[in-house]
Order: structure tokens, then sequence, then C-alpha cells
């Protein structure tokens, strides 16, 4: 160990031993008894905290004020959105209100061609979001673990992921026509480029404390792969899976303007067409309840298998 | 108080409200405390006993429910400079710009403050690191910096708040050491907040011993060893007798813990 | 798509010690095989479409494409398409990161402003932005204005979302020693809270990015008469795939560029994280 030298300092900083704490109470409470040659102005006094008495009220606002202002916010919205249409500072014909919204849903849910459209989408939806998971995950899994494999992929995947898959309408229209099979398609590519992405990057990256731990337990590259890889990859596989809501939602959607054969992005682009705003934000409100509903089923399944793992580096977004 | 009092406190205490339960809670009750100038004083106690409660206070992080405490005021700027314990510096600063930055917030010049904490890096080991980000430094030259950082502002007064907890045995010896050497240089008053015996015994004129539910002194022990002290005086005898000391008015606090085992003796 | 996703962008600041499976290793490698594969695909792809196994018309193919290219650039009338939509991808942009960076700013730091808004924010960043195409071009009509709105709402919420993460990801300690040494308020958001937040605006942007792009492509779909969607779109029309292959090459060389780009800022504002060596 290393002895350290101390500067030619005196050793003792003042005269005398060190001395005891003695409080000098002189004879009130706390009162400061101040010696020879020194005032209060030597020294900054700090205070203690003034308190204030709080009405029960306000006690009960400062512990739900999350809440209160959290409703405050929305209910303002929809106030201010319902008002400004009545009192015409907001375009009705544009944008309509939360009531005649509310209304034309209550129209629309007793037309049985709404629900054929429904059905559509629904259809649309369901297979290509299916068969992306079924493709992606295993195909996703088997490059990451072949590391040449992945490495030669590596471009192309990049390039997908980059490209917008909404992009793609057209070829698809091109290769399957505009029935709702073209819609699955996008669908499909979509899920499948946002789900295989990040299950490669999976695969390929894990833990490397647990590495060691199987390597030193002689474990096999198949105990390793079914031990290990899989259930560290899982986690991202669902975020995979949260990503490509989103991608999948917003690529039927366009499909379905673009094709304007049947499902409800029809509904939605045949309203506008016939300049009935209202019952345009109706659809454009059940896309976005499906949305929340599926991203946040899928984050708290997300959440809850990551409770285990400190964190995930994988988004959506460009490469 | 008299011409060489640093700090003086008085009666303070420091209560909380539980949030859920609405009970309060007292972490501090009534605490006297004298520093005088350049003395190298240890707050000791287990945790929740309210030192690093206090500590905040004398800084202004924290406001007390009642008692005063005064400061000597420094010839220029604050009184005070804390050391804090850990995530203590910016990462997205350099070393050298981490250990001017209690300058900047005094409100000198960014060049100036860089000038003035250039020598600090000198004083407290850390030459050639000063343009190193703080993920390449260990965790002991991290706690380097920050000592540095507070040295910098030039304050009378030195808190430190258990500084060395996060860093291995090995490192907070030799940081131990090394903070004498720092101390004896700059001539500071320090207040030093820690749980362990030894560490305060070791580095100190005097222990503050302190105990938990509610926090409140129970002693004032002077520590007569001499200085300048090696970290081999941490095996004499004396050293010894004052540990020991200082552990059987602790375990007096616990009934339950320390009459399981009868009457300790260390060896 | 919600604030639970933006708390994913919070955990961006601890990644574990993860290692690379099969230890990848070098960049010299990497470029190997990358290569191997952009080349070999290449190659596969020109080979079987000449030999029938499939339309042509379906996947055109490499030379195809690449003589559709020469032409349209050689004669400019890719140009305008091209100029179009970056004005577009940009203009939007640059609007949201001026009103959303601050506004993320305002809303992570002011407690009650924040309780109000999330849930609105949240909701709003949920929404498709894609489904309220036609009620934008509905309002601003199928000129620059509207496809600039769609940019604009596609990278606003992402922006506000991750700024406002990356606000409320600040350690609580730095904030700590800035009053310790009796910093200003404003002292403490310039060297504390700005540089904290950049590595979550920066994912924010990256994540903007790719929302833009998709709004870009699906307005000029929906109502154009010049860009590069409405040019994918235009000769999907005419069933000539190569320059639909085309432009969505393009789409997909632009979408890299841009994360290139960010990567680039990342690694100049982000130079402290060891993350990004």
């Amino acid at each position: 160990m290393a002895r350290w030298r101390y500067a030619k300092a005196p050793a003792v900083r003042r005269s005398g031993p060190p001395r005891r704490n003695v409080p000098d109470r002189g004879d009130d409470r706390g009162g400061i008894v101040y010696g020879p040659g020194v005032t209060a102005a030597t020294f900054r006094t700090i205070l203690p905290r003034v308190r204030r008495r709080r009405s029960p009220l306000s006690r009960w606002y400062r512990r739900n004020e999350r809440t209160v202002l959290g409703v405050a916010g929305v209910v303002a919205f929809f106030a201010a959105w319902q008002v400004g249409s009545d009192a015409g500072l907001i375009e009705r014909f544009f944008f309509s209100s939360p009531g005649a919204v509310l209304a034309a849903a209550v129209g629309e849910v007793q037309v049985p061609r709404f629900w054929n459209d429904v059905r559509i989408s629904a259809l649309e939806l369901g297979v290509g979001s299916f068969l992306s998971l079924v493709t992606a995950v295993p195909l996703g899994i088997a490059i990451g673990w072949y590391r040449r494999v992945s490495l030669t992929l590596d471009p192309w995947l990049n390039f997908l992921q980059a490209l917008p898959r909404v992009a793609l309408i057209p070829l698809a229209v091109l290769w399957v026509g505009l029935g709702w099979d073209m819609k699955a398609t996008i669908a499909f590519l979509g899920g499948f480029v946002s789900i295989i992405v990040p299950t490669v990057e999976g695969v390929r990256t894990v833990d490397q404390q647990l590495l060691d731990v199987a390597r030193s337990f002689r474990a096999s590259e198949r105990r390793i792969f079914t031990s290990l890889v899989i259930p560290g990859t899982l986690p991202f596989i669902v975020t995979g899976i949260r990503l490509a809501v989103g991608r999948v939602l917003a690529g039927v959607i366009i499909a379905e303007f673009y094709a304007q054969t049947e499902g409800l992005g029809v509904l939605i682009a045949k309203a506008e067409a016939s300049l009935q705003s209202d019952r345009m934000l109706f659809g454009v409100l059940i896309f976005t309840l499906v949305g929340i509903v599926l991203t946040e089923a899928v984050g708290y399944v997300e959440r809850y298998l990551q409770r285990w793992r400190p964190s995930l580096d994988v988004e959506e977004g460009l490469t | 108080m008299s011409a060489d009092t640093a700090l003086s406190a008085r009666g303070v205490r420091m209560e909380y409200r539980d949030r859920n339960t609405n009970q309060p809670l007292l972490a501090i009750e009534d605490v006297d405390l004298d520093l005088a100038e350049g003395e190298f004083v240890a707050l000791l106690g287990p945790s929740g006993c309210g030192k690093s409660t206090f500590l905040k206070i004398v800084n202004g992080l924290l406001k007390a429910t009642a008692g005063e405490i005064r400061l000597r005021k420094g010839r220029k700027g604050r009184e005070d400079a804390m050391v804090f314990q850990d995530a203590a510096l910016f990462p997205w600063y350099s070393v050298l710009d981490n250990v001017a930055y209690g300058l900047v917030c005094a409100g000198v010049p960014r060049r100036e403050a860089r000038r003035r904490a250039l020598p600090l890096i000198e004083l407290v080991g850390l030459t050639g690191f000063a343009e190193k980000y703080p993920y390449q430094l260990s965790g002991g030259m991290q706690q380097r910096a920050n000592l540095a950082r507070a040295l910098a502002v030039d304050a009378e007064i030195l808190l430190m708040d258990e500084p060395f907890a996060s860093l291995d045995a090995q490192t907070r010896e030799d940081m131990q050491a090394e903070l004498l050497r720092i101390w004896t240089a700059a001539k500071k008053t320090v207040l030093f907040v820690t749980h362990q015996i030894d560490e305060a015994v070791y580095l100190s004129d005097r222990v503050i011993v302190m105990a938990a539910r509610p926090g409140r002194v129970i002693a004032d022990i002077a520590i007569e060893l001499p200085r300048p002290r090696e970290l081999d005086v941490k095996l004499t005898p004396e050293f010894v007798r004052y540990e020991q000391r200082i552990w059987e008015l602790i375990a007096r606090q616990r009934p339950t813990t320390a009459t399981a085992a009868g009457t300790q003796t260390r060896t | 798509m919600s604030l639970a996703e933006a708390a994913q962008l919070a955990s961006r600041g601890h990644p574990p010690r993860l290692r690379r499976l099969l230890a990848i290793g070098g960049a010299s490698e990497r470029l190997l095989y990358g290569s191997v594969g952009l080349v070999g695909l290449t190659v596969i792809w020109e080979v079987t479409s000449g030999l029938g196994l499939y339309r042509r018309s379906l996947l055109s193919s490499p030379s195809l494409i690449w003589s559709a290219a020469v032409t349209d650039f050689g004669s400019g009338t890719i140009w305008p398409h091209i100029a179009v939509s970056l004005n577009e991808f940009a203009i939007g942009s640059l609007v949201a990161f001026a009103v959303g960076i601050p506004l993320g700013f305002a809303i992570g730091l002011f407690r009650r402003l924040d309780y109000f808004a999330s849930v609105l924010l949240a909701g709003l960043y949920a929404t498709p932005n894609v489904a309220l195409i036609p009620l934008i071009v509905l309002v601003a009509g199928i000129g620059l204005e509207s496809k600039v709105i769609v940019v604009f709402l596609s990278t606003f919420f992402s922006i506000v979302v991750s700024t406002v993460s990356g606000v409320h990801s600040v350690a609580r300690r730095h904030i700590e020693i800035t009053r310790s040494f009796g910093g200003s308020q404003w002292l403490a958001f310039r060297s504390v809270v700005l540089p904290s937040t950049i590595p979550f605006i920066l994912s924010g942007i990256r994540i903007g990015a790719g929302r833009a792009l998709v709004g870009v492509v699906s307005a000029e779909f929906l109502s154009a008469n010049v860009g590069l969607g409405f040019y994918i779109s235009l000769y999907g029309q005419f069933l000539d795939t190569s320059r639909v292959m085309l432009g969505i090459v393009l789409f997909g060389l632009f979408g890299i560029v841009i994360g290139e780009l960010v990567r680039v800022v990342e690694r100049r504002f982000e130079a402290w994280r060891p993350e990004i060596h």
C-alpha cells in the first residue's frame, strides 16, 4: 500500500487540542451568544421553512392533480371543438363537431353495409398481420442465427426498413389487383418488415454474461439457442409487433383509399367525396381506437416481458 | 460563537409528512452543532439518522422545519460547497468542464472558470484527464473530480455526503488518505457524513455520533490522534479503542441487536 | 403508440451489456458480406427475370430499372417530382421541429401543463395520420400545403412526445448539483436539461422522419399531380413496373440517407455517450 507523504503544514491547525461541541445556549431556548469580535453580520443565517396551512380541498387537489388536469384537458379539447363548431369559428363543413360525429356513429352502426366494410377491413388486417407474424418470426430467427446470412441480407433489410411500405401499394396493385387481397398484401409487407428486423437484431445480440454462463456449463449450440436466444429474442419480437400494429393499420388505410373498392377506408373516402365530414371523422375515430387498443394491448405484453430485461434498443424509424 | 466558528447550528429539526398516511415523520430532532474553522468533523450514524438531511439543509437543498444555522461569510461567493455521493458528474461535460461547473454556477465566465479549475485537477491527481469524459474514468477518479469541483469554488466549508460510499474497499482507503492530503493543502473546514466508523475516526478531529428514529446527536467525541495520519494508524490500539467506543454508543441505541451477542468485543 | 412507447425511448439511456452473439467481427467483414448480398441478389434478380420464371411486369429487372432511371434523369422529367417531395418533407419537418421541440420542453418542464396535455397528446400520437389525409386535402387543396401539413402532423407528435420523455428522464441529482452551487434555473436548463434531452429528441426525429415519409407517399398517392409518390402511382396506372420500382428504390434510398444524417448528428452531439462509439 502506498504511503502518502503529507505537506509540511503544521500537524494541528489551531492552538490547543480540538474543541468539544459546547452549545452556548445562553439563557434562552436556542439563542445564539456571540463572543468577542463577532457580530451577526459576520454570518449568513439559514432560516427554517415557513409552514402554511392548507385547506382540505387544496390538499385533495394536490393529491389528485394529475387526474383532474388530465380529464380537464380532454374535456377542454372536445368542448372547444363543439363550441367552436356551434359558434362558427370552426368550419363545420370541414371539421364537424363531436356531437355530429357521435350522431353519425349512431347512424352508421345501424346500417349493414357498415358492418360489411368493417368485416372486410378486419379480414385484410387479420390475414395480413397473421401471415406476416408466422413468416417473419421464423425467418428472422433463422437469418439472425446464421451470421453470414444476416450480414449478407443486411443491406436489403435496411433498405426495406427505410422504405415506407405504403410506397409498395401500386406494385401490389400490379400484382393482385384492387381487391381485399391487395390490402392484405400491404398489411403483410408492413408487418413483415417491422417484425423481422427487430427479430434479427434480437437473435444477434445476447447478454454477454449469460452467454459466458452457458459456455462454462458446456451447453451445446442447440441448448444455447433454445434456452438463451429464443427467450431473449421474445421481447424484441413483441416490440416488433407493437411497431407493426401502427404500420399495418396505416398500410390498410392508405391501400383502401387508393383502391376505393371496399372497407372502412372507403367509407372515409366516400364520406369525403360527398362532403360528409362527420361520417369521415367517425371512420377515422374507429381506426384510431383500434390502433390505440391494439398498441396498448401489445405494449402491456411487452412491458410484462420486459420486467426482467433492463432495456431494449429497438425502435421504429429509419434503419 | 466565537471568532473562529465556521458553522453554528441550533435546534435544527426536520419533519416530513407521509404522503399517504399524512403522519408526521421526524427525520431530525433538535440538533446543535458547532464547527470551528479548519476543523474536520465527521457526522457518523446509521442510515435514517438524518445526517445527509442535515447536510442538505446546510447546503440549502432542503429547508428545515425549525432551527437556525449560521455560516461564516467568506471573502467571496458561497460559504459552502457540497461533494455528492454518486451520479455526481455531468456525463456530457469533460472533466475540466465538470470541475469548472461550480464556478460557472457562481457566475464566473466559462473561460475564466476553466482556467481556475485546471490547477485543481492537478491537486486531486487527475493530471492529463482534463478533456476526458466521465465514462472514461473509474469510480475513484470520478469522485476526485467531484471533490475538485467543490474545491474550485473556494468555499470555506466543504460538505461531503458519503463521497466514498460507492467505491470498492481498496479505492476507498486510498481516497481517504488522498482526502487528508488535499485537506491539509487546501485548509478547509470539512463536515463529512459517513456511516463507516473507521472512516470517521481516521479522517476527523471530532466525530459527532448520531442515532436514528428520530435523528439526533448522541455524542461528540474528540479524536486525539496525531496528524499527519497514515493509513496504518487504523491498526493502532488507540484507533481501535475509539472505534469500539463509538460502536458501543451506536449499539446501545439498538437494544435488540446489541444484547443478542452480549458484550461486543472487536478483534 | 402511446406515451408508453415514449417510455421506451426513455429506456434508451441505459443499455445492458449486450454483445453480438456470433461475434460479428470488424467492419470489413460486414462490408464484404453486405456487398456480396447487394450485388448477388441483384444479379440473381436480373438473371431470373431474363429466364421468364415470372412475368416481367411483376418485378421488372435491374437493367430495365436502370434504363428507366437513365432516361428519366437524363431528360430531367423526374427531377421536379423529387424536388417537390423533398420540399414537402423538409418544410413540414422543419416547422415540426420549430414548434414541437419548444412545446416538448414546455410540457416536460411545467408539470401542470404536462398533466393537462398528456392524455390528449397520447391520443393524437396514436391517431393514424394517414386517415386524416382526405380531411386535410379537403381543407388545404391538393397542392404543396396539404402535404406539408401531413408531414408536419406526422413528425410533430413524435417530436413532442420524445422531447417530453427526454425532459422527464433528467436525473434529479444533476439538477440538485446546479442548485447546490447556486446556479440559476436558466443555467440548469442550458447545462443539464438540454444535453440530457438531446438523445431523446434525435430519437424522436428519427421516428418522426419515418412517419413523415409515409405521409409524403400517402398524400401524393391520394391527391397530387407532382411528386415522387405521384410518379409511382402514375406509372402504376400505366403498368410501367420499371418506373414504379425506380420510385420505390428512390424512396428507400431517401430513407437511408435521412437515417444516416440523424446518425451523423447523433455522433456530433452525443460524443459523451459510450454507446455511440
